[in-house]
């Protein structure tokens, strides 16, 4: 009591701004090992990247131009380009609120205690954990038009009459490559916001319950507000990945049938690796970094909102 | 006093006493003869002989002294070169056959490179553009594929191979193989193995029905609507229609039936928008609408979702690569075993079957430091006994003819035997240095023709755009 | 909000809840399980037939005739436990560093007054935004000038930089969330910060701290594009390549592919239920004992 009463008073006697803005170089050293290994990997094809954005550059020919931004101007006018944008927002969108929802779903019934709880917690990992290069090609072999197991099992329901065709089909293409992404996300966010509701205590649900509150008030005002900042964390980084998807499409449908799935990540793979485009490809993954940039500060204003809120 | 006169006549020479003058010019010849004569004693012709003889050695000598001490050196330290190649493999792998090159002299010692596999075609291309680029003569020997030929030759990346392959070694193999080696008339690529597309088609289905294996499209799609109609089979003719390279191949081999083309020789005249070919696109069209031979799933089908339908006996006719022979064989991953057949695809009326293309051939890094190890290693590799290993143990078709013949295929790779008519006919596809590029909006726009139906809004744009990149 | 503060409440047993909603709970949960493993059943049952047998009118969970050749052909003839070796190598590592700097760095910013924080946190995002297919090409030539291709350093720098950004954004939210008086409770005690992390902030955020291990681990163990671009012999690649390695010009081993799959993923579950089990489980609720 005495001490913390001295500690008070000295506190108090010190002035504000040194009391909360002191700049010690101690802990910068401890950002120094993460900041080192991240630049070193980004800085240089950042730079080169957007250093290339400027040039007419390929490597099959000596020519190496600048041109400005006149790749940017190709790309405004591009209708490929803005085919590309449209499908990768909207699959964007579309993944990460469904991912969002189930996820989340998912974690609240986990955290609940019930008999297997365990397995089923392991068991919900499996999508997450089978590698990518096989996941791909299960869908395509899950999805197959002709002989895929989802057609059989829709049609043995009674769901539909007659075998659909998933990738064929520009109508019903991107969403299949949607539900492909979710089944093999969603663990990704579940995972995330079971972490983060394990660390809300039952007693403020109890609390709540003893002041009566029903279970979607127990929820929607105790639960859901402290794990808003994991929550807009997750999606945040859940839309991040979206916007970049690639290798679901490019092996499932190449982009096509009819463009009806070329994504940003796709175009530009295309421009970079096998045109050998490097300046409009270097372009394209610049005007890629710019969208997320915008994403990431939409999601950043409402996470700053959270933690001003949470007020720590 | 004088000696007598006759003693050095010779016995033919007539008895006439010599003149007082002949004997004089006599006695000065030999005097003279004998003032000529330098202190050391050699004769001019001699001393001619022997700087000639002594000059021939030293230029033998020097020439012949640096591969002497070469080949001594040899012994201790072969040139040393870098072969890079997409992983392909069979019952050996391309390690093991670069090893017994190795083994079996010591001038040239090989390092393999593995580049990713084929499969990841991208991925290789990238991989060999990133090192030739930089043009320090790493890898000195490399294999591209078939495509790519003229990109990496416009790009002077290829050493032109023309003054080590004469012509008439080039003779030996396929015409169509050594057209595709071939940029702007300089030979930049040795062929290696070839592939392309073929017809295969169910024995049994065509005996039931009476019918010989189509020569012409319209005999497919009859016989096709024959089988599915009576249930005999549930498809009719499966091909690739989805937006990757492989339905650029189909493409080539549908308009190439119709003696149309993409893009004609000189590499500038765009001729997608032609008659020939809007006929052919309109035909790939009417299989999927029209005729329903084939199911719409081709749309998003490329080599192997096509093939199992096939391989499983739910179809009649399928248009795939040569590799499918194999698997129709294996009784662990095929149904019709032995029930299959194939021949060249069909063609037009009166027109020629056409197969696209396919396959890797070797190139020499223009860059290269060690130009005549890597020739050497390039021959070898591309020799008759090397082709017939690759055959044998990789399953790679040989791009010479003869090797084709030999009894080792007959008996362990007959398939082979077979597609010699089929390669003959197999054409290439586009030949430019922007195919990359060109290839993309290919796929996009026959993809469009395909789904939505409007065949010459989409080749009209198809040729817009081409021009647009083989112009520039 | 209720009245008492968090860290002042015992943790508390489960709640109780009437029958229906328990029947609902219950489905809910085996409609996940179902979900989320159903097709890697099809894959198992793939991984057990003749390949011929995938295009078959109807898909049996049990296959027949069984054959383990599938299983018996990844080991013997592709050796796919060396690529089994060298993913856990890499993937192992870079989780190992990924947490240790990532959560050292997350606790920096998210407890010691660091001017900027939201700069550095922003600066961290950014930069691993950039899509990675336009990365690979320029750090293809950088590795390549260092001799750095065929190592397994390159790669585990790369998975590093690619996992770091999740593993600090995550864990800054879990440590603003936990309280700051055990802090300075510790700090009156004249702990020092990294002791005060090591042994008070992260054995309270240990379920943040796992799940982005686990998921760190995985996204390194899955990664494709830089493992493929980078090494090329057998000695470094990973499971991902040695998976597309099955794949020849055009023929796709399914059956052994699906094998693979299998091989890969079964260890990773268990593991999973391991963990779970051992460190997530009633670890949760306040830390001050009162």
């Amino acid at each position: 009591m005495a001490i913390a009463k001295t500690l008070t008073r000295e506190a108090n006697l010190r002035p504000p701004e040194i009391r909360f803005r002191i700049w010690r170089p101690g802990p910068v050293l401890l950002l120094v090992p993460a900041l080192a290994a991240i630049a070193a990997v980004s800085i240089y094809p950042v730079i080169l990247g957007l250093w290339l954005s400027l040039r007419d550059t390929t490597l099959a020919s000596p020519e190496d131009t600048f041109v400005g931004l006149a790749n940017y101007q190709r790309i405004l006018s591009d209708s490929q380009f803005w085919n590309a944008w449209a499908h990768t927002m909207e699959f964007t969108t579309a993944s990460t609120l469904l991912e969002t929802l189930i996820g989340l779903v998912i974690a609240l019934i986990l955290t609940e205690r019930f008999l297997g709880r365990g397995i089923v917690r392991a068991a919900m990992l499996v999508p997450w954990a089978i590698p990518t290069v096989v996941t791909s090609k299960m869908f395509g072999w899950l999805f197959d038009g002709q002989n895929g197991v989802v057609n059989y099992l829709l049609r043995s329901f009674g769901l539909i009459q007659h075998h659909v065709n998933w990738y064929g089909s520009p109508d019903t293409a991107l969403w299949t490559i949607v539900i492909a992404d979710v089944w093999k996300t969603t663990p990704f966010m579940a995972l995330l916001l079971l972490a983060g509701l394990q660390t809300i205590p039952h007693s403020l649900s109890e609390a709540a319950l003893i002041d009566g509150a029903g279970p979607w008030q127990r929820f929607w005002c105790v639960r859901l507000p402290l794990l808003a900042p994991t929550l807009l964390i997750a999606a945040m980084f859940r839309a991040l990945d979206a916007f970049r998807i690639f290798d679901l499409v490019y092996v499932l449908t190449g982009g096509g049938p009819a463009d009806s799935t070329e994504v940003l990540s796709t175009m530009t793979y295309k421009n970079l690796f096998s045109a050998l485009q490097f300046g409009y490809g270097s372009a394209l993954s610049t005007v890629m970094f710019v969208t997320e940039i915008l994403i990431a500060l939409g999601f950043g204003i409402f996470l700053l909102q959270k933690f001003k809120e949470i007020g720590q | 006093m004088h000696k007598p006169a006759y003693p050095h006549r010779k016995a033919h020479q007539s008895f006439t006493p010599e003149s007082a003058l002949d004997q004089d010019l006599r006695r000065d010849k030999e005097d003279i003869r004998a003032n000529q004569k330098p202190p050391d004693g050699i004769h001019r012709r001699d001393f001619i002989k022997r700087t000639g003889l002594a000059l021939a050695g030293v230029t033998a000598a020097s020439t012949l002294l640096p591969s002497i001490r070469r080949g001594m050196a040899a012994g201790a330290n072969p040139t040393e070169i870098t072969f890079a190649s997409a992983k392909f493999f069979g019952k050996e792998t391309i390690a093991e056959v670069v090893q017994a090159y190795n083994s079996s002299q010591d001038k040239v010692r090989v390092t393999y490179k593995e580049l990713p596999p084929p499969s990841s075609s991208t991925e290789v291309h990238q991989a060999l553009v990133q090192q030739l680029a930089r043009r320090n003569g790493d890898p000195d020997v490399f294999t591209q594929d078939v495509i790519w030929i003229a990109e990496f030759a416009a790009a002077k990346w290829a050493l032109p191979l023309d003054e080590y392959f004469k012509a008439g070694t080039m003779k030996e193999y396929f015409p169509g193989v050594v057209d595709a080696c071939t940029w702007q008339g300089k030979l930049t690529a040795l062929p290696w193995f070839v592939d392309s597309g073929m017809l295969y088609y169910r024995k049994d289905l065509l005996e039931g029905l009476g019918a010989k294996a189509p020569e012409t499209w319209d005999q497919l799609i009859d016989s096709a609507k024959k089988l599915t109609s009576s249930d005999k089979a549930k498809f009719g003719f499966l091909w690739q229609a989805k937006q990757a390279e492989v339905l650029v191949c189909d493409l080539v081999s549908f308009i190439g039936s119709n003696d149309g083309s993409i893009l004609k020789s000189d590499g500038k005249t765009v001729s997608i928008a032609d008659d020939a070919a809007i006929e052919a696109v309109q035909l790939m069209h009417d299989f999927i609408k029209k005729y329903q031979i084939s199911p719409e799933d081709v749309l998003s089908w490329d080599e192997e979702p096509s093939r199992r339908p096939f391989t499983a006996g739910q179809a009649a006719f399928l248009r795939n690569w040569s590799y499918v022979w194999k698997v129709a064989q294996n009784p662990a991953e095929s149904e019709v075993v032995d029930k299959v057949g194939v021949v060249p695809l069909p063609h037009f009326p009166g027109k020629k079957s056409a197969a696209c293309l396919g396959g890797y051939q070797y190139g020499v890094n223009a860059s290269t430091k060690n130009r005549e190890a890597a020739v050497e290693f390039v021959r070898w590799m591309s020799s008759p006994e090397t082709q017939l290993r690759f055959a044998t143990q990789l399953g790679l078709c040989p791009t010479r003819a003869a090797v084709l013949d030999q009894p080792q295929i007959a008996q362990e790779q007959p398939f082979m035997q077979q597609l010699k008519g089929v390669f003959i006919g197999a054409i290439p596809r586009p030949v430019t240095p922007k195919y990359p590029q060109v290839t993309l909006v290919l796929q996009s726009e026959i993809s469009r023709a395909l789904t939505t139906g409007d065949v010459k809004g989409a080749l009209q744009t198809a040729k817009e755009k081409i021009q647009a990149i083989v112009k520039a | 909000m209720s009245a008492t503060p968090i860290y002042q409440q015992k943790p508390a047993q489960g709640l109780t809840f009437p029958p229906f909603n328990r029947v609902v709970i219950y489905a809910c949960a085996l409609f996940i399980a179902c979900w989320s493993v159903g097709p890697f059943l099809w894959q198992m049952a793939t991984s057990l037939q003749l390949d011929k047998q995938l295009v078959s009118g109807s898909p049996t969970l049990l296959p027949n005739p069984l054959t383990l050749d599938h299983f018996i052909n990844i080991f013997v003839a592709k050796s796919f436990h060396r690529y089994l070796l060298n993913s856990v190598i890499v993937a192992g590592t870079t989780t190992f560093l990924c947490l240790l700097f990532g959560a050292i760095a997350a606790f920096a910013l998210a407890r010691l007054d660091i001017r900027g924080r939201f700069g550095i946190l922003g600066f961290v995002l950014a930069v691993s935004m950039f899509p990675q297919i336009a990365i690979v090409a320029p750090l293809y030539v950088l590795a390549s000038q260092f001799g750095w291709l065929d190592t397994y350093r390159v790669l585990i720098v790369v998975y590093l930089a690619l996992g770091l950004p999740l593993v600090i954004w995550v864990l800054f939210g879990y440590f603003r969330t936990i309280p700051q008086t055990i802090d300075e409770a510790a700090r009156i005690d004249g702990a020092r910060p990294l002791t005060i992390f090591f042994l008070i902030t992260l054995p309270m955020s240990l379920p943040g701290v796992v799940t982005t291990g686990l998921l760190c681990f995985i996204a390194a163990w899955n990664e494709f594009m830089f493992a493929l671009a980078f090494t090329s012999d057998l000695n470094h690649q990973t499971v991902p390549v040695g998976i597309a390695n099955f794949t020849d010009l055009h023929y796709v081993p399914w059956g052994d592919i699906a094998a693979a799959s299998v091989v890969v993923t079964l260890p990773l579950v268990v593991l999973v239920l391991v963990f779970e089990r051992h460190i997530i489980a009633g670890l949760t609720g306040g830390a001050v004992k009162e």
